[in-house]
């Protein structure tokens, strides 16, 4: 029994950031790396499958990206992943969420999961696409933003609740093997001590190249995305009235804003 | 490839609102030519034909489908005939939980142009170009479909405004193929409000973010807004650490602050979820100590400050009134 | 006048008689009137009481080995000389309590006379006399040696009276065993046993003191028809009254003997069975006090042990992971509740008492040890709420401010203990989550604010001059800024203060800017020893990439960490904390007060300057250079009073409802009439203090001021020669 975790190393904006000559997007010294927030519960929901499983299960952690991901791969094996893969190619480079989904899609090809989770989104670029689009390419039942789930590697079928605007959930019943993008919430994730990361570094990441799993640079980059990217730039902020002065101050005018909504609305 | 295909998703039955204001968005998007239609997909259709009947919308198309509710492979199989049937150059969809579980599966099988979560669309020189965030919504990213026939979209929500007037549209029924969908709706779970508070029928909201800290602040805020008679609500983080019930969370998982005219967030950072159910309120009032919070971006007031400084004087404002 | 003269010359012919005369005569016999029997009896129940004595040591002995290993670094010698001294003085026991360490001074010097005493009776008459024909006990030396031990039996009832008012009728409260850390209910949440124990102790201590002196009388009445014990019995007065007394109420001589024959038997046999019971009872604080304190390590608290390479799992998880100092240290505690007193976090009312957590592994440690085989690793688990264990609430209240080891009479060192438990509980994550999240941010910032690295010297760009980058140029001083003073608003300002001061005083300094991290001295005490040492690499680079003659914080934290366990680190140098820099500045001329500040202020000494590295003199020094009236709290110096930040508590959620240990020290302060300046000098102090100032409804009494501020005031600004205006 097998679960992927496809995780992704997002970039953060540092302070003072510069943008790239080509205005495309931002200097990469400016950005600050780290895992993405919701593959940590996708991550914990997975270790929490095979702990809870009396079938041996094995969790495999991957990700698309250059040397620098290994940090945030070596934090999923920390956290009790067994595996970790890693698949590069300079070509990939300039991707899109639905060119990464067709080199994820091969991998979830070779590893031949019961169940693939993914994050519902990645806290940099928001798509919330890449995980199902991975499951358009392998053809599999899919399920976004789930926030409780019930399976038991083996069996046909999972059921999960999907959390839905409003605070409402629905409950669903998928055949499996499944494609589940993971929402916020789902688990507490453990803490990897940095000693139990440092001792994770002795496991091996495995690094796979697209020749490996069958694709062509036309399969991914710019060729192979759906979007291009034309221009990048700090929109205008909204224009808040900011209010000056010390605390007492803005609390009186604040107080005075609030008299005239409450006049008016009394 | 002609025309603008609007998708409008129901829920219970019910039509859900950002699917009108695909409408608005769709309108400067026309070429020469272009129709606008609005596809109702869902078990009885027709139900939502006035609804849908606006200006701008030459063509509602009612398509039954068996599932009662959303599932992922039915809509991509209708939607995927429909599409290939009538051929639009763009298809809107909104930026939904549901989308999430369809668009981009539609997207990828099809090789459409693609993006998510966008906020801007037009044509410039003829092309497709939308605007969406990056970067955690610090930087706008503008994108464009080279060499792309049909391009798939999803709105982000309240970022249009859905057309007033009435129009009258041509309706025409699509005859979905059948579909063996590999999920099936349960149940729908309310979750139980645990105190009686109304989030989306109150006119006066008083928020708590992150910034407050610690659980034992809530208590003061609670006070606080008793005092200047506003109802307490709270982001995503407080609601998840259980400081308060989630049926006081703000924002897109939790309630949206439907009937607020004046919305006060103190320590809240403004992530684009939690704007998500509180940016259309008229009179919004930031108070953060950090100047650069996005919440300042959609405020009308803005205080940079020490948010326990500011609650304490806004107290003291407070006392001489009567309860 | 002529009436006196006669009397005198009588007294002096019987002295003179004595001395010259009959002295050599004067002795005890030992076993007098016994059988032969009876004395072999008598030596079986000895010989019977050494060998219980004996295996009880030995059972004891055996447990410490059964924990992991430890070398102990300095000389044996100098330690051995080092607890003979603190023992003979009895300096620790007088601490913060002199009437406990009078009485027990008493105790301590009346038993160990007496035993001593008794020690030499046997010497001569087992050894000395039968083998070597050699005898000494007798004449002078013998009239002497008696009055002496009867003094020391008084001395030694003395103290134990006192001690039996003292748990009896004054009824301390740090003696009362109620505990914090479980509830009623609990099997273990009341200890009749310590009481019994306690009580029994004194009574058969008594018991043994004063039959002691009845059986000393009744011999006297004994045997008073010779004149060469009945003449010179005021050389033991106590034993010389009762004789007088049972004389006066009509014992006869035949009577004495016979009470004085049974007496010996039921004393004898009390202190033998004493004497076989010490290793089996509290009495053995007499041996591991004093083991605990020759084993002590001066620097406990203030240095972490790092993670021995060949530990497996990080932190103390089973009782056998502690090393045999600590199993001897539980056993050295003597329940004197100081640690019990001094801790903050119990005063206000958190599950912890650092008495409790020693009591309670002791007792884990007897039920697991003490028998022929270790249990297996299972039920060697110390973590959890079943007698004996600690449970995590009780691990984390501390704020490891180091009170309970600096009071602690016999050297036990409960920081590191508590901190090692930590460290498993870190590995297992059970934290709280904001805890768990705040050191995820500083894993990836390398402060504890989430701030971008390069945020870090921000503060400086609202100074009027430029801070010299100590990667780039040498300097005379690196000033290591640490995170609360390069990120918190309100103490960047106290930050860029003291840079203005450092500038108008000429002094050639610097800082790392981006390069300087955390420095990882509350990382450590949390237990995250492998970011501690990621912080502690990265800090150590940085600063050998820079060229300074010494360092200099504001942050005693920072201080602490550099100073003492940097150099485990491979980062050795000359550290400051700013209150002795300043005071040198001071005393240089390079400052001058221009403005005599007539404050009426108290000084809280922070615990990591002051008790973690007694540094106690140099911010009153310069209170009083500023002209200030310094008034002290009560709980002052040693005894500081800790703000409740430390050991990580800082990112920690406290109770809702409960007090904060700022709160309650901003009361004591509060109760010092006309107060007008509590001051301090530690970020993480002005920060609590100024909060507690507030919800404590204090504010506008008095305010709340870093040093620095105050020098600010008396300091006029001046800038140095050679500025640009």
């Amino acid at each position: 029994m097998k679960i992927l975790v496809a995780v992704k190393q997002v970039a953060a904006l540092d302070e003072d950031f510069e943008f790239r000559d080509d205005g495309r997007d931002v200097d990469p010294d400016f950005l600050i790396r780290d895992l993405n927030e919701w593959d940590d519960f996708s991550l914990e929901e997975a270790v929490k499958i095979k702990e809870a499983s009396a079938q041996p299960t094995t969790v495999v952690a991957v990700s698309v990206g250059p040397e620098e991901v290994d940090e945030a791969l070596r934090k999923c094996l920390a956290k009790g992943a067994d595996r970790a893969v890693r698949i590069w190619d300079d070509a990939i480079e300039g991707s899109d969420p639905i060119a990464v989904a067709r080199v994820l899609a091969a991998a979830a090809k070779r590893e031949a999961p019961d169940l693939l989770f993914a994050g519902v989104q990645s806290s940099d670029q928001s798509f919330a696409s890449t995980g199902i689009a991975t499951a358009a390419f392998l053809d599999w039942p899919h399920a976004a933003v789930v926030t409780q789930l019930a399976f038991t590697p083996g069996a046909a079928t999972a059921v999960f609740r999907r959390e839905l605007e409003g605070g409402l959930l629905q409950e669903v019943e998928i055949q499996c093997p499944a494609v589940l993008t993971i929402q916020l919430g789902i688990n507490t994730p453990r803490y990897a001590s940095l000693r139990s990361i440092k001792q994770a570094a002795a496991k091996p990441i495995e690094v796979v190249s697209l020749a490996d799993l069958g694709l062509g640079a036309a399969d991914v980059g710019e060729g192979g995305s759906a979007s291009r990217v034309r221009r990048m730039f700090v929109p205008d902020k909204g224009h808040a009235e900011l209010i000056e002065g010390g605390a007492a101050a803005q609390a009186a005018r604040l107080a005075a804003i609030i008299r005239e909504f409450k006049g008016v609305s009394s | 490839m002609s025309g603008i295909m609007v998708i409008a998703e129901q829920r219970r039955g019910e039509l859900k609102a950002p699917s009108l204001e695909l409408i608005s968005a769709a309108q400067p998007l026309r070429r020469p030519g272009d129709e606008v239609s609005v596809a109702a997909l869902g078990p009885a259709p027709e139900r939502h034909v006035s609804a849908l009947s606006l200006a701008g919308v030459d063509e509602v198309i009612t398509v039954k489908t068996a599932a009662a509710e959303f599932e992922p492979d039915t809509f991509e199989a209708t939607l995927s005939a429909l599409i290939a049937q009538r051929r639009p150059d763009v298809v809107l969809v909104p930026h939904s939980i549901d989308s999430f579980g369809y668009a981009a599966a539609l997207a990828a099988k099809h090789g459409f142009g693609f993006a998510t979560d966008v906020f801007d669309i037009r044509r410039i020189d003829g092309e497709l170009v939308a605007t969406r965030g990056g970067y955690g919504q610090k930087v706008s990213v503008e994108v464009d479909f080279p060499g792309r026939n049909t391009v798939l979209l999803a709105l982000r929500g309240n970022s249009f405004k859905a057309p007033e007037q009435i129009g009258t549209p041509r309706v025409t029924v699509f005859e979905a193929p059948p579909v063996a969908g590999r999920s099936r709706s349960i149940d729908f779970i309310e979750l139980p409000a645990s105190d009686d508070v109304d989030m989306t029928g109150a006119e006066f909201i008083l928020t708590i973010g992150r910034g407050i800290g610690e659980e034992a602040n809530v208590a003061q805020f609670r006070e606080l807004a008793d005092a200047i008679g506003a109802t307490l609500g709270c982001s995503r983080p407080i609601a998840d650490a259980g400081w308060l019930p989630k049926s006081r969370q703000v924002g897109q998982s939790g309630k949206t602050a439907s009937a607020c005219k004046l919305y006060i967030a103190m320590g809240v950072s403004g992530a684009i979820q939690h704007l998500a159910g509180m940016k259309h309120v008229s009179t919004i009032v930031a108070v953060n100590s950090d100047a650069g919070a996005s919440i300042f971006g959609v405020a009308k007031y803005g205080i940079v400050g020490d948010i326990f400084e500011v609650a304490a004087e806004l107290r003291r404002q407070f006392e001489g009134d009567a309860a | 006048m002529g009436r006196l003269a006669p009397a005198g010359r009588q007294l002096r012919d019987r002295v003179q008689d004595l001395i010259v005369g009959r002295i050599d005569a004067v002795t005890r016999i030992l076993f007098e009137s016994f059988s032969a029997a009876e004395v072999r009896l008598f030596y079986a129940f000895g010989y019977a009481a050494i060998a219980a004595f004996a295996y009880g040591v030995y059972v004891q002995i055996r447990k410490y080995r059964r924990g992991a290993p430890l070398k102990l670094d300095g000389s044996l010698w100098k330690r051995l000389g080092d607890m003979i001294t603190a023992v003979l003085s009895h300096r620790t026991v007088d601490r913060r309590d002199p009437a406990a360490g009078g009485a027990h001074r008493l105790i301590f010097y009346g038993f160990m006379l007496l035993f001593f005493g008794t020690s030499t009776i046997t010497l001569e008459y087992d050894i000395l006399e039968p083998l070597f024909g050699v005898r000494f006990w007798h004449g002078e030396f013998y009239l002497i040696f008696s009055l002496v031990l009867d003094v020391a039996g008084v001395a030694l009832i003395g103290g134990l009276i006192y001690m039996m008012v003292r748990r009896g009728w004054m009824r301390l409260p740090k003696l009362d065993y109620a505990r914090p850390d479980r509830v009623p209910g609990d099997p273990d949440f009341d200890r009749p046993q310590y009481r019994r124990e306690d009580w029994a102790f004194l009574w058969v201590l008594i018991a043994i003191g004063a039959t002691g002196y009845v059986l000393e009388a009744a011999r006297l009445v004994w045997l008073q028809g010779r004149p060469e014990i009945w003449d010179v019995r005021w050389w033991s007065p106590a034993g010389a009254i009762l004789a007088e007394a049972f004389r006066a109420l009509g014992l006869t001589e035949h009577g004495a003997a016979l009470f004085r024959h049974g007496l010996w038997w039921f004393h004898g046999l009390l202190a033998l069975v004493f004497i076989a019971l010490i290793p089996f009872t509290k009495v053995k604080h007499i041996f591991t006090a004093a083991g605990s304190l020759m084993v002590r390590d001066p620097l406990a608290a203030q240095r972490l042990p790092r993670i021995p390479e060949s530990q497996e799992q990080p932190g103390a998880a089973k009782i056998t992971d502690f090393n045999w100092k600590q199993l001897l240290n539980l056993d050295a505690c003597t329940k004197c509740g100081r640690c019990h007193e001094a801790c903050p976090a119990r005063a206000v009312g958190a599950p912890l008492s650092p008495r409790d957590v020693i009591l309670s592994l002791r007792e884990f440690a007897q039920a697991t040890l003490e028998s022929g085989t270790v249990p297996g690793a299972a039920e060697l688990d110390i973590h959890g709420k079943s007698p004996g264990q600690v449970a995590q609430e009780t691990l984390w209240s501390c704020r490891t401010c180091m009170a309970c080891v600096e009071i602690c009479p016999v050297a036990v060192e409960h920081v590191p203990i508590i901190v090692q438990m930590r460290r498993k509980l870190v590995e297992d994550g059970a934290m709280d989550p904001l805890l768990t999240k705040t050191l995820q941010t500083i894993h990836k910032t390398g402060n504890s604010f989430g701030e971008s690295k390069r945020k870090r010297a921000a503060w400086t760009k609202a100074l009027s001059f430029p801070v010299k980058d100590a990667r780039k140029e040498p300097v005379d001083v690196l000033w290591f800024v640490g995170d609360y003073a390069s990120f918190d608003p309100r103490n960047q300002k106290v930050t860029q203060t003291f840079a203005t001061l450092l500038h108008e005083a000429g002094v050639d300094f610097g800082i790392l800017y981006e390069a300087e991290s955390n420095a990882g001295n509350d990382v450590r005490r949390v237990g995250e020893e492998g970011l501690y040492e990621l912080l502690a690499g990265a800090n150590v680079a940085a600063m050998a990439g820079a060229s300074f003659k010494t360092i200099v914080t504001t942050d005693p934290h920072s201080y602490n960490t550099i100073r003492n366990e940097y150099p485990d680190f491979g980062g050795k140098y000359q550290i400051q904390h700013y209150t002795s820099f300043v005071k040198h500045l001071f005393d240089d001329g390079k400052l001058r007060v221009a403005k005599r500040l007539a404050y009426r202020t108290t000084f809280h000494d922070p615990c990591h300057l002051g008790r973690f590295n007694k540094g106690y003199e140099a911010p009153r020094d310069v209170l009083k250079l500023l002209g200030c009236e310094l008034v002290e709290m009560g709980r002052s110096r040693a005894n500081s009073f800790c703000c409740g930040a430390g050991g990580g508590r800082i990112w920690i959620p406290d109770p809702v409802g409960s007090e904060k240990p700022a709160q309650n020290r901003i009361k004591e302060a509060a109760a010092i009439p006309d107060l007008e300046v509590y001051v301090v000098s530690c970020p993480k102090d002005l920060t609590m203090f100024e909060d507690a100032l507030k919800t404590t409804g204090n504010e506008g009494k008095f305010v709340v001021k870093e040093l620095i501020e105050l020098i600010r005031e008396a300091v006029p600004v001046r800038l140095p020669e050679g500025t640009a205006v």
